[in-house]
């Protein structure tokens, strides 16, 4: 019987649909399990939250969704080793519920996904992460070939990594910075970050490599129809392109 | 001299009940909250700013906002504000939470409430009273 995996919805979750049809397609076994069956959780594998506005980000980005019952299911979850993968709003209630970096207490925040910099505007931008860490480092990113770029959208107005010099330097010396912002060649500067985020940050990975958090959107670049150019025919419902990293995922449940 | 300028609902705060509920979840003895947004101005006339405040329809919505200039450009006992650090002393969220009685919940449960809920220390910090006038707060202020 292969992985069953859950993807949360909270109130105010709006990318729970394409998430759970990129699993699938795929090849995964994934379902929409809503804020109101938060029970059943604790029978799934595998958590991915999706993206949106859970709780319509009220106080902040996150936080009242950190403390939502469906994360009290998937902090267990991650305790135990199962996977647990956010995206945009995802990434930033794992950050808010202290599951990543995982340097502190759970539910106490060491870092966060504050407002964008210099301008504090929504950006919505095609980006690239790329793998900063050694791929085993994660069990989410042990497919992907090192230094492997992942296409996807940035669409947020809240990504910008910000912590204390203290945190952030653990963050660097724990090995939690899993992906940063790239251009399509592969370079990384400052022009390739689309917001603003401490060390580039795109993605981190907790200390025990089962969660990880990006910011960017691999679920929007990730069939053909999202590369019009590069397909024809039939091809255009393939799964491709940010399709690599939910593959990975899917093969470290395999 | 800074002016502080109170900006709040008049229609049913839905984040401040949120934040209520939450709270109670978390274990924290509150019965009634209360949220504002703080912005903070040096030299200017209060008069002028607020003319301005109320004339600028991204700020404020006479429908919905009530406005005030506060009385000093600080927290009220009780209250705690909420500043981005990116950005300290321009602007914050203030929150009044009450207990069951009507007054303002005593300082450990506020301390309790920024701890689990209202303040992010990654990106936040919490301004109270005391760290303007030292920690010489009548409690039944």
């Amino acid at each position: 019987m292969s992985a069953r995996i859950a993807v949360p919805v909270f109130p105010g979750t709006n990318s729970e649909d394409e998430t759970v049809r990129l699993l699938r397609d795929c090849g995964g076994d994934a379902e929409l399990v809503h804020w109101t069956s938060a029970q059943t959780l604790a029978s799934y594998d595998a958590y991915v939250l999706s993206g949106g506005f859970a709780y319509e980000d009220r106080i902040r980005a996150g936080a009242i969704a950190a403390h939502d019952r469906i994360m009290d299911y998937v902090i267990e979850g991650a305790q135990h080793g199962k996977l647990v993968f956010g995206i945009c709003n995802g990434a930033q209630i794992l950050l808010e519920a202290g599951l990543v970096p995982g340097t502190g207490p759970v539910r106490r925040p060491t870092a966060a996904f504050a407002k964008n910099a210099p301008e504090p505007h929504f950006v919505c931008r095609h980006v690239y992460l790329k793998l900063e860490i050694e791929p085993s480092r994660c069990a989410i990113t042990a497919a992907l070939p090192p230094w492997a770029l992942v296409p996807a959208w940035a669409a947020h107005a809240e990504g910008r990594l910000a912590a204390s010099p203290n945190d952030l330097e653990q963050i660097v010396s724990g090995d939690h910075l899993a992906f940063v912002y790239a251009h399509a060649d592969g370079r990384v500067d400052d022009a390739a970050v689309p917001n603003g985020s401490a060390l580039r940050c795109a993605g981190l990975v907790n200390g025990a490599g089962n969660v990880l958090a990006i910011m960017p959107h691999p679920e929007r670049d990730g069939w053909n129809f999202n590369h019009l150019d590069r397909c024809s025919g039939d091809d255009v419902l393939a799964p491709s392109g940010g399709a690599a990293l939910f593959r990975s995922f899917l093969e470290a449940l395999s | 001299m800074t002016v502080g300028v109170s900006i709040s609902l008049k229609i049913p705060d839905n984040t401040a009940y949120t934040a209520l509920v939450a709270l109670r979840r978390l274990g924290v003895d509150v019965d009634r909250v209360e949220r504002s947004e703080i912005l903070l101005f040096d030299d200017v006339d209060a008069d002028a700013l607020l003319a301005r405040i109320t004339a600028d329809e991204t700020m404020f919505n006479p429908n919905k906002h009530r406005v005030s200039v506060l009385q000093s450009a600080k927290p009220s006992w009780g209250e705690v504000w909420i500043e981005p650090l990116s950005n300290p002393g321009r602007r914050a969220v203030a929150w009044r939470l009450y207990n069951a009685h009507g007054s303002p919940v005593k300082r450990p449960v506020l301390e309790m409430a920024v701890e689990r809920l209202l303040c992010n220390p990654a990106i936040e910090r919490a301004v109270t009273r005391d760290l303007f006038d030292g920690d010489n707060r009548n409690e039944s202020e």
